[in-house]
């Protein structure tokens, strides 16, 4: 639903800060009643330093040339401090190429505290963002281990990078994040290392459902971008073809509506001191009936 | 945790390329709670000004060791009441004269940090105007 009016930058901007800090209450006060249909949602994961940051850079770059009506947003998770709960957001140092392009977005996030690799209120920006007519929404996850496997189910296509000196941090990988991938990039593939890493890759993922997963290589300046973006149009397509439910509102409400419920009960937990009290029985009805929201 | 949830921007325009102070900065107010976005070096004021917009931000602090601070304020401050973002409050730090302090508050500077000050009273400056 791309139009031709530029973005109201400083709306959605506005939108974001006050959805990201909103009670359980406000979110669905927002976004609870929205029709907006779902943006196709690409997710970039992997270990920190592999070069995340850097490729969304030239993939963004790639998606967006000769597409100048398009609406892309990106956002990009980084850690928060577990002693102070700040944090240092940086992605956006390597995201140079794309600064100035005037269909991008681009919001840096903090976790706040969140350990799945992403932030515990990412449905809910990610819905706000589809209320604005973004085509599609980047997202790149914290600097991510094995088994933070949760952003397989915000987005549509998940895109797992391994840098070549990954080493045996890759094994680890095997059984855990790379399961999830529908597309694996090995990057800064003119490195040594990075070819063997690849075949290595390719001769141990499994066929996901009935499709092979693509073992592509990438370069920070831009090689092996192309085929990347086209292996993601592949599998949207594939997606359409095969599982068309997976593209739905419906398919996503189920995490949406889990996030919520997580936060309700986080929320109630903190507040009233006396939930815990009496037997098991007795304080999960409790929790039970503070989570009515009011 | 007093900066909780605040977002900040430190921004280096110009050309000058030493980071040190920006990047001090920038720890001391994850430190204090902050979310803290870094630009990286050589921002032009346009990009900047896109940046603060974008990110929504509490807070622009630019660090400036160039000697143009004067220039690169008002630039940044007239694009950002352009952008309907003239709330954002402004900070500028670096190698900054004492007898500039007053213009670059007349053009809409909230505060002036020299390696002069303390990272603890730059913080409190800081706290306190956000709060």
């Amino acid at each position: 639903m791309s139009t031709d009016t530029p973005l109201n930058r400083r709306q959605i901007s506005r939108e974001l800060t006050r959805i990201a800090n909103a009670s359980v209450r406000d979110v669905l006060d927002t976004i609870g009643h929205s029709e907006a249909p779902a943006a196709f949602r690409i997710g970039i994961t992997g270990p920190p330093g592999g070069g995340k940051s850097t490729l969304i850079n030239a993939l963004v770059k790639d998606r967006l040339k000769n597409r100048s009506d398009t609406r892309l947003a990106v956002l990009a998770i980084d850690p928060s401090s577990p002693v102070s709960g700040g944090a240092i957001l940086g992605d956006r140092i390597r995201m140079d190429a794309i600064a100035d392009l005037p269909g991008l977005y681009l919001r840096s996030l903090s976790s706040r505290g969140a350990r799945n690799g992403l932030c515990d209120n990412i449905v809910d920006l990610l819905t706000l963002l589809e209320t604005h007519g973004f085509d599609e929404v980047v997202l790149e996850t914290v600097g991510v281990g094995q088994s933070e496997v949760a952003v397989h189910e915000v987005v549509d296509t998940l895109v797992v990078i391994v840098p070549p000196d990954a080493g045996d941090s890759v094994q680890t990988m095997k059984s855990g994040i790379l399961e999830m991938a529908d597309i694996v990039v090995v990057t800064k593939a003119d490195q040594p290392g990075a070819r063997r890493m690849a075949s290595d890759l390719a001769a141990v993922l499994r066929k996901r459902g009935d499709r092979d997963v693509p073992v592509l290589q990438t370069e920070a300046e831009g090689a092996g971008v192309a085929a990347l973006n086209q292996a993601i149009n592949d599998h949207r397509a594939w997606l359409a073809a095969n599982h068309p439910h997976a593209l739905t509102r419906e398919n996503r409400r189920r995490y949406h509506l889990q996030a919520l419920i997580e936060r309700q009960v986080q929320d109630a937990l903190k507040a009233k001191g006396d939930i815990t009290r009496g037997t098991l029985t007795a304080s999960y009805d409790r929790l039970l009936a503070a989570l009515r929201v009011k | 945790m007093t900066l909780e949830k605040k977002r900040i921007l430190i921004a280096k325009p110009g050309l000058d390329g030493h980071d040190v102070g920006a990047k001090v900065i920038a720890l001391a107010l994850r430190d204090a709670g902050a979310e803290v976005i870094y630009t990286g070096l050589r921002r032009s004021p346009e990009q900047i000004v896109r940046i603060a917009v974008d990110e929504d931000v509490d807070m622009l602090g630019l660090s400036i060791l160039s000697g143009s601070h004067k220039e690169l304020a008002t630039s940044i401050i007239a694009r950002l009441r352009e952008e309907d973002a003239g709330d954002i409050k402004v900070f500028v730090g670096g190698t900054i004269p004492e007898e500039d302090f007053e213009a670059l508050r007349a053009e809409g500077v909230s505060g002036i940090f020299t390696s002069e000050m303390t990272i603890e009273s730059v913080i409190a400056e800081v706290d306190s105007q956000l709060s």
